[in-house]
């Protein structure tokens, strides 16, 4: 595509989401009193759609702005292309899949409920600036710019989080919003030491800077945490499992599908992955987030199945995804020679993971209303995204082969077995989700059934299609392992067949004797330590504030009191003027007879010599 | 026009505004406002042609001689025009806010009559060519401010204003003091001829040393350095348009100023460095910022807690000033004028919503963002940009400072620069919260504490306008810093001049 309509093209797939978010009110201003209008529109739903074609649409790109920011710099590229494409496209059916989620709510409001119609604006305001975030983040090349996509991206999706306003909401929204600020922290302090070592305000100059630099490996980890918090590293994934169940089910989508990604395409332009000049602290870096991922990869797995909601079930899964993305993101400094075949699968199974998230996500709202389909079908379709994260079919079946040929052939035999185990694990949280859809089910279906051709079922379907095809359609290069020989299935299915063993095992168990285990392990995990850790900080930080207080105020009173007493010594010499004025005669002839006798003595002394 | 003349234009047109305003009287509204906003417009104009003359290398200078051996100079150079730029920009919002916000109220007269007098003193303060003009100005600001501190004359403003002058009195002794021993020390010495100080002897390396501190204590009452700043917070009770211009335009920005005049003009960076002088601004600065903003963190009342955010951002100007290199130094000029945009911006809303909705406390701001949509629009600007995210000005500087203390070899600032981060966040972000995610009256719980419905728009004209237009300034300005004359540009020229002999 030639510069000046890319110059033209990509300009105008970050602004339109705006354009449309602008839109709104309007609308809203224009549309008459007590009558709310329908503001989740055909027009509202294209927002991603420029930027869809562009990722489609353009091989290889750049543009630079001089006078944005500190220089605006943004570019498309293999990676890039990719990651947008898959963004853009979940963007757009997760839009569409909105507009019948939504359709309550505008019900509600058209009925006359001001809280309904207050969320449906909010709604509609913050998805295309969200949205607009996530774009402009991956297509930046300078830091600026991708800083500002992401806090745009970080702070509208806070809106989006607690869009219902219960609750459960709030508490969601509250780990949310703490973990990212926490996250924009650390990020900032590494941008801002990366960027100041080595003089450069571009993703790429910080990526090569860093390698070498004395003390990159700290920048590299403040990073890796900073961006660890969106892409759900151990420890820092508190938000995930809370704030998943309480979004709206197309958000939970879009957070779970896209934004989560964010985090992985931070690390992926910051990091100094396959720099064979990188430092050796770098290796030691790698060791770290290959064992943080792995640990992620299967401890989300073991809580996940223990929860009961299938969104928080789906969250952990998506931790337990994100952990073992780390791992195979950790062989690149562990490893870096292996880099440019293992980015490649990197990039292929985070969009494999994206849109089948995605369609697993607002499976579990046709779940609760389900479409005129006969059960059967309606089942093998829910089950069919599932099965393709376990690496059994379609996308993930070439995701597992592209990443495991890569790390058999560099000898990482180890890496992945543990990441075979990941998958067992990954089958027991697929299990439990459609074990809690199916009880979900039953009462849904009483309810009523949906016709199919609503919005809702056709975004389904359409990312369930996307999804699946996903090899097919993204571009060769990504899938340039090609498809398992048939005598490899057996090594690539065996985590499947274990998995589903042990489901059924337990299952079995459950049936006869329930466990209660589910109880006692709450979604969020640690999020209730550190709330509880807050309570007494707080109450410790409040005494020791108003002990500074305190401080304060006696410092002032000091100076106070200093001040009374110059105030006192000054009166004390205006008392001393009026005795000296009452005085004065005496004093005078007192002075006078001193100086006389001064004189006597004075020329008595001088006068013999 | 000739310099010289277009100098004494520009710092005429508020003192004459100011004699007129006196002489007016009290009932004569529409003459008051048209005064004033005349005299806003054409001064900002003549400091624009000033700017557009300096691009292009013209001089500016007036000067005559006050005794033997000191002279009262008025200069136009580059770092000075900057803060004139601002001042008056930031002026003309201000006097059309206050315009609107004291309509009906008494004292008009009083009350416009210092206005223009304190502007006058900062334009004199931005243009001074010397340490001897710069204190005169200096001491006619705190003398014009008084008045308005205390305006509503309450006992509470009168308290503040007692406190007020004790401070900056104080501080003006200490400056006096410290600028005859300067004067005696090393003569006149105009701003820029930093030679003077830097070729006196070994030995009176150490009275150098004492001096600066003296004169920086005396700048830093007005920069509200802690722990120098309790004047501030209590300078609350005052007007909203005052506590604009206390905050962004002149009073805290004056002291700020004086530190970079110090620094820069008088003692030079390499002699300051050399003096071992900066590490102590950093350490001072760096106290301020996060002790201003936990004290933030502990107000209840939407006023105070900006008065301490104010504490705290006004330190990154002497942060930047600190770190020796030129990234440090775009960053404290820059921030300069950064901070007084964002904040104005903060103060005219907080002042909106008292007006409008009778609101002082930050749990009453529930659900205000549905009433006044405009004026939370441009309050999240403010408070988003203190923060320190892009693409408000807020950013430009944090950034600067990032690698500005990278540069000078100090990459624990950075930390400093992060935790202040974090703890900003922490005091305005729930602010953010309430006002669009909670519900509140308009939604239909509870009710506004003194709803005034001021005009057709969400409040008076008047008022709403300054704010919103500030607020875009300042997202305009960390947009498109990369056009000619913004705010970063003009530091980064600035900068050039003063690094690159």
């Amino acid at each position: 595509m030639s510069d000046a309509l890319l110059a033209l093209a990509m300009p105008t797939a970050l602004l339109w989401p705006l354009l449309l978010m602008l839109r709104v009110p309007l609308m809203a201003a224009l549309a008459d009193r007590g009558r709310p209008a329908a503001l989740i529109d055909g027009l509202w739903c294209t927002a991603p759609l420029p930027a869809l074609a562009l990722a489609l649409g353009v091989e290889e790109g750049a543009l630079a702005l001089d006078w944005w920011l500190f220089g605006g710099h943004w570019a498309l590229d293999g990676t890039r292309n990719a990651l947008l494409a898959v963004t853009a496209l979940l963007w757009l059916l997760a839009g569409g899949y909105a507009r019948g989620y939504l359709a309550g709510e505008l019900d509600k409001a058209v009925a006359g409920d001001g809280g309904a119609e207050a969320r449906l604006t909010r709604f509609a305001l913050l998805w295309p600036l969200t949205l607009s975030g996530n774009l402009l983040l991956l297509v930046a090349e300078d830091i600026a710019s991708f800083y500002l996509g992401f806090a745009v991206m970080t702070f509208a999706g806070y809106g989006l989080v607690v869009h219902s306003g219960t609750p459960d909401a709030r508490t969601g929204g509250q780990a949310y919003l703490v973990m990212a600020v926490l996250g924009e922290g650390l990020i900032l302090a590494g941008l801002l030491w990366g960027a100041g070592s080595a003089g450069t305000t571009t993703l790429g100059g910080l990526r090569e800077g860093m390698g070498e630099a004395p003390g990159g490996a700290w920048m590299g980890l403040l990073l890796w945490l900073g961006f660890g918090v969106k892409a759900g590293v151990v420890g820092l994934h508190l938000w995930l499992p809370l704030a998943h169940p309480v979004a709206p089910t197309p958000a939970s989508a879009v957070l779970s599908g896209a934004m989560i990604k964010a985090g992985l395409f931070g690390w992926l332009a910051t990091l100094p992955l396959g720099e064979p000049a990188a430092t050796e602290a770098f290796t030691w870096l790698g060791r770290a987030m290959l064992v943080a991922g792995l640990a992620a990869a299967i401890g989300a797995a073991l809580y996940g199945v223990c929860q009961r909601h299938p969104k928080a079930v789906l969250a952990y899964s998506s931790v337990s995804q994100m952990g073992m993305i780390t791992a195979l993101v950790a062989m690149g400094l562990v490893a870096p020679a292996l880099w440019p075949a293992l980015s490649m699968a990197v990039v292929l199974f985070a969009a494999h993971h994206g849109l089948t998230k995605g369609a697993l996500f607002l499976g579990v709202g046709i779940g609760e209303h389900p479409p005129r389909l006969p059960g059967w079908l309606l089942w093998t379709l829910l089950a069919l995204p599932a099965l393709s994260l376990t690496g059994a079919l379609a996308s993930g079946l070439a995701a597992k082969w592209a990443f495991k040929t890569v790390l058999y052939d560099g000898g990482y035999k180890v890496v992945v077995t543990w990441l075979s185990l990941a998958a067992v694990g990954t089958t027991a949280l697929m299990a439990r989700t459609l074990w809690c859809q199916w009880q979900a089910d039953r009462q849904a279906r009483q309810d009523g059934l949906e016709p199919l051709l609503s919005p809702m079922p056709l975004a389904w379907l359409a990312t369930l299609l996307a999804a699946l095809t996903l090899p097919w359609w993204l571009g060769d290069e990504l899938v340039d392992q090609g498809w398992p020989p048939l005598a490899e299935l057996p090594g690539l299915l065996w985590p499947l067949a274990l998995g589903l063993a042990g489901s059924v095992a337990t299952w079995g168990v459950a049936r006869w004797r329930p466990l209660r285990v589910t109880r006692r392990l709450p979604p969020g995990d640690l999020w209730w330590l550190l709330v509880g850790g807050w309570q007494r900080l707080r109450v410790w930080a409040q005494g020791s504030l108003d002990r500074l207080g305190s401080v304060q105020g006696a410092w002032v009173a000091w100076w106070v009191a200093r001040e009374r007493d110059a105030i006192e010594a000054l009166d004390g010499m205006t008392r001393g003027e009026g005795w000296l004025r009452r005085h004065a005669a005496v004093l005078m002839m007192g002075v006078a007879a001193g100086l006389a006798l001064l004189m006597l003595f004075g020329t008595a002394g001088i006068g013999p010599a | 026009m000739s310099g010289a003349l277009l100098l004494l234009a520009t710092l005429g047109t508020s003192l004459v505004a100011a004699v007129v305003i006196f002489l007016l009287p009290e009932r004569a509204f529409r003459a008051r406002t048209g005064i004033n906003l005349g005299a806003a417009l054409v001064k900002l104009s003549l400091v624009a042609w000033m700017v557009w003359g300096l691009s292009h290398g013209r001089e500016y200078v007036i000067e005559f001689p006050v005794l033997e051996g000191l002279a009262f100079v008025l200069r136009a150079d580059d770092l000075g025009i900057m803060f004139a730029g601002l001042s008056s920009l930031l002026w003309l919002l201000t006097t059309i806010y206050a315009i609107g916000y004291l309509e009906d109220s008494p004292n008009r007269k009083r009350f416009f009559g210092f206005f223009g007098l304190c502007v006058a003193s900062t334009l004199g303060i931005s243009l001074a060519g010397n340490l001897f003009t710069f204190l005169v100005f200096y001491e006619l600001l705190t003398l014009s401010t008084y008045p308005l501190v205390v305006h509503r004359g309450t006992s509470k403003a009168l308290a503040a204003g007692k406190v007020y002058l004790r401070f900056t009195l104080t501080a003006g002794m200490g400056l006096m003091v410290g600028m005859v021993i300067l004067h005696v020390l090393a003569g006149d010495i105009r701003f820029g001829e930093r030679e003077i100080l830097a070729e006196l002897g070994p030995e009176r390396r150490p009275l150098l040393v004492g001096l600066f501190w003296v004169l920086i204590a005396g700048f830093g009452v007005k920069a509200a350095l802690v722990p120098l700043h309790g004047w501030l917070p209590r300078a609350m009770v005052a007007p909203a348009p005052v506590s604009a211009l206390l905050h962004a335009v002149a009073v805290v920005k004056a002291g700020a100023f004086g530190i970079v005049r110090l620094v820069y003009d008088v003692y030079g960076i390499e002699l300051s460095a050399e003096l071992g002088l900066l590490y102590g601004l950093v350490v001072v600065a760096s106290v301020t910022i996060l002790f201003g903003s936990l004290r933030a963190l502990a107000q209840q009342e939407l006023k105070p807690r900006l008065a301490y955010s104010t504490v705290s951002q006004v330190s990154y100007i002497v942060l930047g000033i600190g770190l020796f290199g030129p990234l440090g130094t775009i960053a404290a000029l820059s921030h300069l004028l950064h901070q007084g945009l964002m904040k104005i911006t903060l103060f005219f809303c907080a002042g909106n919503y008292a007006e409008e909705l009778g609101i002082h406390r930050i749990d009453e701001l529930d659900g205000a963002g549905r009433r006044m949509p405009l004026t939370s629009l441009a309050f999240t600007v403010g408070a988003l940009g203190m923060i320190g995210l892009p693409p408000v000005v807020g950013f430009l500087s944090k950034w600067y400072l990032g690698t500005g203390a990278i540069q000078a070899g100090m990459p624990w600032v950075i930390i400093v620069l992060v935790a202040s981060s974090l703890l900003n966040a922490a005091y305005f972000l729930p602010v953010l919260g309430r006002l669009w995610f909670r519900p509140g009256p308009d939604h239909g719980v509870g009710a506004w504490p003194e709803e005034r419905r001021l005009g057709r728009l969400e409040t008076h004209g008047w008022l709403l306008v300054p704010a919103v237009a500030t607020a875009l300034f300042s997202l305009m300005a960390g947009m498109l810093a990369g056009m000619p004359f913004s705010p970063l540009e003009w530091a980064t020229r600035v900068v050039n001049a003063e690094y690159l002999p």
